[in-house]
């Protein structure tokens, strides 16, 4: 068995516990003891980086030194997988586009303002597809359009904003799409339309955190996909409460296609579309404010 | 949406509320949640079901549930009531148990699968009576009832089922012992895999036993024409490779190779195998795709790195494909995904030489920075001179540059000169001042005039990284810029010193060390206490022991662990530490206790944290115990152990016990 790993350090079974612990504190993502392997793997090049031999003297660095919370938004970042690309899952896409764009027209009409939530937007592709998707339509031309990326780690936020992808971020996207929202930007590099752009911001938040969620601009979509991986029953719950008090009544929650709400309580209604299944927070009984 | 289904939903939302408002003690409740597990709504149901559940009277409510369950023709509402019983724990076994007695086999049926989700150990002996039921559907939820709960009696009775005359019962009888993970002996299983209706659970078993004929069994059912029979067999071979020593997954993977070789089309089916949704058929094609050897098959391997938990699998797999196969990786690099370009980048490591650097070259231009710190690794590897200019240009970047001087020295061992000509050329256009510390390493005292003129640049990291390279060239120079470096008025550049002394060692270094420590920098003051352990500065001890007090966690951690580098680790210094309310500080306390020759109590000290509120420091607390060797400490720790829950602590109680008992 060819080696991978010379000279690095192991991760003892206390060492895993302590630093997993530490990561579920600070923002609430669950690490099962069956990804030790894995944790091990991706914090070996934060040790490299700071110069420690061993995963007791991160697990201290991270409750000691002065640069401690920005190495545990480093470790958090590493433990998470980033990857996305622009039109991942068509299929949930295709409903998005066809089932609920012409609902939410109809449903906003009168404010002609929509706004959409991409939470755990990661380096944005995401949130800018949501954007390409509400210009393709046609029927947002004149409207009051945001999409709003949000994501723990301020790396991929940085990344985000400048908004430049490479090869592997495009491969599932359509040529005509392509064309259309994409400018070159240098060898094997594009960058995202400035009008595409102009719909789309981005900001720095936990899901763990109640309290700044606030921030987040009431919504009528949240695309949320596969983030709830990362969390445990109560996590869920807590970030699905999150979620439902920033969606507007009768607003749209879009999970990834391996996610559900089941065991999770039921403060969703789920809803049948054609080409997916979506939730849904119910609209408020008549007589009852937002 | 229509207005009229809106109007449903309406409905359901309302009845949904109206449920969700009850009150648990109002007089009627009981009967409106038993309304609830009528509704046409799956969710109201499932509401009403758990409402039940918080009813104060738990036994009327499992009796009320019970008569649910005889309600024939409402199977939404029978279903509620038994998810509702299932979810109620130990007050429903009584009423269930007793329900195995009703004449109607349905009831009865109902009432097994309801146990098997209570999944209480208890009922074993119920469930077994009913694997002689008249009624073969209540005998066969009674073997599978019995795979839920399992145990040994469980197991004999599931293998003697294996002969039943019923294909049914044979099949749960299979289905039980799989999901016990207990596997009949290889030639039964084999002997039931050739029944067709039995094949799939057959394979199931298979792949818990160990490899050989059984892996040959599993692997000839992947020319199976039948799609769901090739992806068992693929479950069942993933199974058996986890987590088989060298020497069995050398054997199992001779053997696999040797049937799946014959297969035709079988690397077709294998690339298909690894991308379908199913991670255990993934895991099972991952290990197809190593038997086969097949270079073909390196990027779809690759891309199953998305998975997480089959990362390790994925580049184990990886370099069973061969130099072909990650070549294939290296072209094909862009196209890949994160995580597949990630793990690729691993393998990759092992396979450059001297002619891959424009390549690894190429992907700096565009790679994220995981994979970034790869390719820097890689560049090492290349033993190639052209790989020496990237390498010191990267020391500039802040995330790299720890990768990339380890990656230089492994270049610097075979082209030490073109690298020493690289650095001084990066140190003069000023690229970054991390090239100073491996130009002193590498340059030695020929470089000293260069670092004397850095240590006084106008720029805080160049002064900091010349006094610390210095330190490293030679001991007189190293301490004379110490000393000018300790009066700095740059933080960064005094810890530089404070390095570079702990470094040197000494009386005089030692007095400079005393300075620093009431330096007005935390930081500083941290890299001198870490000095003063390195340094051997036995004189500073008593400071050190002040610190031990210290409301800073981490100053009283690296205190207590520089006390015992130099061999100062006394009883009241312990007291101390093991009093900090920081629990880092408690267990490096525990940690000095092997070597405190001093400390005549340390058994009785450690003793007093078996019982603490953490489990970390319960564990650190029985591990000292056990490397104490004190024979009279036992009883302590066997009753830490007889209470204890945490597995961490158990375990390291459970070493402690046995190395005390001589075991």
């Amino acid at each position: 068995m060819p080696r991978f790993d010379e000279g690095r350090p192991e991760m003892t079974l206390e060492e895993f516990r302590l630093l997993r612990d530490h990561v579920y504190a600070h923002c609430g993502i669950l690490i099962h003891e069956d990804m030790k392997f894995v944790m091990e793997r991706r914090l070996w090049p934060r040790l490299e980086a700071l110069g420690l031999t061993d995963f007791g003297a991160y697990h201290r660095y991270l409750r000691y030194d002065a640069q401690r919370i920005a190495e545990l938004e480093a470790a958090v970042e590493s433990l998470t997988t980033h990857e996305t690309y622009f039109f991942r899952e068509p299929a949930q896409l295709k409903a998005f586009c066809e089932e609920l764009l012409p609902l939410l027209e109809k449903k906003n009409a009168r404010t002609r303002r929509l706004r959409l939530w991409s939470a755990g937007c990661s380096s944005g592709e995401e949130a800018y597809t949501v954007a390409m998707l509400l210009k393709d339509s046609g029927r947002f031309d004149d409207w009051d359009v945001e999409v709003h990326g949000t994501d723990l780690s301020r790396r991929v936020l940085a990344v985000a904003r400048r908004a430049e992808y490479g090869p592997s971020a495009l491969r599932a996207t359509p040529p005509d799409l392509m064309e259309r929202f994409f400018v070159p930007a240098g060898v094997n590099r594009v960058r995202v339309r400035d009008d595409v752009r102009a719909w789309v911001s981005f900001g720095h938040h936990n899901l763990a955190d109640e309290a700044t969620s606030q921030l987040v601009p009431r919504t009528d979509v949240v695309f949320c996909r596969n983030v709830m991986i990362y969390f445990d029953q109560a996590m869920r719950r807590r970030v699905l409460g999150v979620i439902r008090d920033r969606l507007c009544p009768g607003g749209y929650l879009l999970l990834g296609h391996a996610e559900n709400l089941l065991s999770l309580g039921a403060d969703f209604e789920l809803v049948h579309l054609k080409g997916d299944l979506v939730y849904r927070r119910p609209e408020l009984p008549a007589g009852e404010g937002r | 949406m229509s207005d009229a289904v809106q109007s449903l939903a309406g409905q359901e939302e309302v009845r949904y509320r109206a449920l969700q408002a009850v009150d648990p003690r109002a007089p009627g409740a009981l009967e409106t949640f038993t309304e609830g597990l009528h509704d046409e709504s799956w969710r109201v149901r499932h509401a009403a079901a758990e409402g039940l559940r918080r009813l104060p009277d738990a036994e009327g409510v499992a009796a009320r549930l019970i008569s649910v369950l005889g309600e024939r023709g409402e199977t939404g509402a029978r279903n509620a009531a038994a998810e509702a019983l299932a979810g109620m724990g130990t007050v429903a076994l009584r009423p269930v148990v007793h329900l195995l007695e009703h004449e109607d086999p349905d009831q009865r049926k109902l009432a097994v699968d309801i146990l098997g989700h209570l999944g209480r150990a208890e009922v074993e002996d119920v469930l077994l009576r009913s694997l002689s039921d008249v009624d073969l559907n209540v005998r066969v939820s009674a073997a599978e009832a019995l795979g839920r709960i399992g145990g040994e009696a469980a197991v004999r009775a599931l293998e003697a089922l294996l002969d039943a005359d019923t294909s049914l019962l044979r099949l749960a009888a299979m289905e039980g012992l799989a999901a016990l993970r207990k596997a009949p002996p290889t030639a039964r299983v084999m002997a039931l895999a050739d029944e067709p209706l039995l094949q799939r659970s057959a394979l199931r078993l298979l792949g818990l036993c160990p490899p050989g004929a059984s892996t040959e069994r599993i692997c000839r059912a992947l020319d199976s024409s039948v799609r769901s029979v090739r992806e068992a067999a693929l479950v069942a071979l993933g199974t058996q490779a986890t987590g088989l020593g060298p020497y069995e997954r050398n054997e199992l993977d001779a053997v696999a190779r040797s049937v799946l070789s014959r297969i035709p089309e079988m690397t077709a089916r294998v690339a298909q195998a690894l991308d379908v949704e199913d991670v255990r058929i993934r895991a099972g094609a991952l290990v197809a795709a190593g038997a086969l050897g097949e270079a073909s098959l390196a990027l779809a391997v690759a891309e199953v790195a998305r998975e997480d938990r089959l990362l390790r699998e994925v580049l184990f797999t990886l370099g069973q494909l061969g130099a072909d196969g990650r070549r294939l990786l290296l072209k094909n690099m862009g196209a890949l995904s994160l995580p597949a370009r990630t793990v690729a980048a691993e393998a990759l490591v092992l396979l450059v030489d001297a002619t891959s650097v424009p390549e690894l070259c190429a992907l700096l231009e565009w790679a994220e920075d995981d994979l970034r710190a790869v390719v820097v690794r890689a560049l090492g590897r290349t033993r190639s001179p052209e790989a020496l200019l990237p390498l010191v240009g990267l020391l500039a970047d802040a995330s790299l540059s720890g990768t990339a001087t380890r990656a230089l020295d492994q270049l610097i061992a075979v082209h030490p000169l073109a690298a020493l000509a690289a650095l001084e050329t990066a140190v003069e256009q000023r690229t970054t001042p991390v090239a100073v510390a491996v130009l002193g390493r590498l340059g030695g005292v020929k470089v000293l005039p260069l670092l004397r003129r850095l240590a006084r640049d106008v720029e805080s990291s160049w002064r900091a990284a010349a006094v610390e390279a210095a330190s490293r060239v030679s001991g007189e120079a190293g301490l004379e810029l110490a000393r000018g470096a300790l009066a700095d008025e740059s933080a960064p550049v005094r810890i530089a010193a404070v390095r570079a002394l702990g470094r040197q060692g000494g009386q005089e270094a030692g007095s400079f060390l005393g300075l620093a420590l009431k330096d007005e920098d935390r930081a500083v003051r941290l890299a001198a206490v870490e000095a003063v352990g390195a340094g051997g500065a036995t004189e500073r001890a008593l400071d050190l022991e002040a610190l031990v007090r210290h409301g800073d966690g981490a100053l009283a951690v690296l205190a207590v662990r520089a006390l015992a580098k130099l061999g100062k680790v006394g009883s009241g210094m312990l007291w101390d530490a093991l009093g900090h309310p920081d629990t880092e500080v408690v267990k490096a306390a525990l940690a000095a206790l092997t070597s405190a020759e001093g400390a005549t109590d340390g058994a009785a000290l450690a003793v007093s944290l078996v019982g603490h509120p953490r489990w970390d420091v319960r564990a650190a607390a029985a591990r000292v115990l056990g490397d104490l060797g004190r024979p009279e400490c036992l009883p302590v720790l066997q009753h830490a152990l007889s209470v204890e829950h945490d597995a961490l602590a158990r375990k390291a109680l459970v070493d402690a016990v046995a190395r005390l008992s001589g075991r």
